[in-house]
């Protein structure tokens, strides 16, 4: 059994580490954001040339659609967001779990138990939300909510989490309230927040974070600037 | 004049104590499990370190049954977080020498 350090810095350094540890979840991988704004791109893009094939007229007429066309359209646009979303998980999965094992760390515990959970109530309630707003004939409404909900959850998430997540979420609460105003736009606002945003942080979080544990001398000095 | 090293709480002079009470700093309450997990522990080290917090009564524990399996999850009292407290402005006293 190890005494305690006599160097009160050290000690000090210690109980935040423990403390951070035992309430966030920080093995996050930035390539799971890159991986999942990589699918949401491909996602928008299938998106863009289905409703291209069946709107020629433009996406403005999806949103006044009638209730048998969205009915007809619903099947696509579920099994597309269900392709998305599981394609996503299992990238992110893939990669923080590969980030776990390298530091060490086990995938399944409790602070990741409580980031699931806090991403994964608000993102539910706003799937069933927006399925009745496109159900319901406001259609227009679907992007912005998706994207609105989606920052909240990340808001709530960022608790558990790394503080990019915070940023990552305002981001999407600006985007989702932006894309309010200019509607027919969704599928550009849906690739900005969904898409480049997810690559951007991830990025960024990549960078910060990981890419120092494998690469050369080089990345050193971007941490200490 | 008292030396500055006897500012420091006698309950807290164990790694593994400083670490159990940190994670009950920062989470309302915690299972053995997980207090295990996050320590990186075996049980009976935990144990005894916590028995010994818990004597102090700086920690306190609840034991409930799910089933047939025990449950117990340990939180800090409000002494404890006092303390802990007192402890981490002895410990940045010292720094400052």
């Amino acid at each position: 059994m190890k005494p305690v350090n006599p160097d009160p810095l050290a000690q000090l350094t210690e109980i935040r580490a423990i403390m951070e540890r035992s309430s966030r979840f920080l093995s996050l991988s930035g390539l799971s954001g890159v991986g999942a704004g990589v699918v949401a791109l491909l996602g928008a893009a299938t998106g863009h040339f289905y409703l291209q094939s069946r709107y020629p007229d433009g996406y403005l007429r999806l949103i006044q659609s009638s209730m048998p066309e969205r009915q007809a359209a619903l099947p696509f646009l579920l099994l597309l967001a269900g392709g998305m979303i599981g394609v996503a998980l299992l990238v992110a999965f893939y990669f923080t779990q590969r980030r776990t094992r390298h530091n060490g760390q086990p995938l399944w515990s409790r602070p990741a138990r409580r980031l699931v959970a806090a991403l994964a109530v608000p993102l539910v309630t706003g799937g069933l939300f927006c399925l009745r707003l496109f159900l319901g004939g406001d259609a227009a409404m679907v992007v912005p909510g998706l994207l609105v909900f989606y920052g909240l959850a990340l808001l709530n998430a960022s608790k558990y989490t790394l503080d990019e997540i915070r940023w990552l979420g305002l981001t999407q609460l600006v985007l989702g309230l932006g894309c309010l105003l200019l509607p027919g736009w969704g599928l550009i606002f849906f690739a900005l927040g969904f898409g480049l945003g997810h690559i951007g942080y991830g990025l960024l979080m990549y960078n910060r974070y990981e890419r120092t544990a494998t690469a050369g001398p080089d990345a050193k000095t971007v941490v200490t600037q | 004049m008292k030396h500055l090293i006897h500012t420091l709480n006698k309950a807290f002079d164990h790694r593994v104590r400083l670490g159990v009470m940190a994670v009950l700093m920062a989470n309302e309450s915690v299972s053995f499990n997980d207090l295990k997990e996050v320590l990186d522990l075996t049980d009976g080290n935990l144990a005894s370190h916590v028995a010994a917090l818990e004597k102090a009564e700086y920690v306190l524990v609840s034991k409930q049954f799910i089933g047939k399996k025990p449950h117990t999850t340990y939180s800090a009292t409000t002494a404890g977080k006092a303390a802990f407290q007192q402890h981490l402005a002895a410990l940045e006293k010292l720094l400052r020498g």
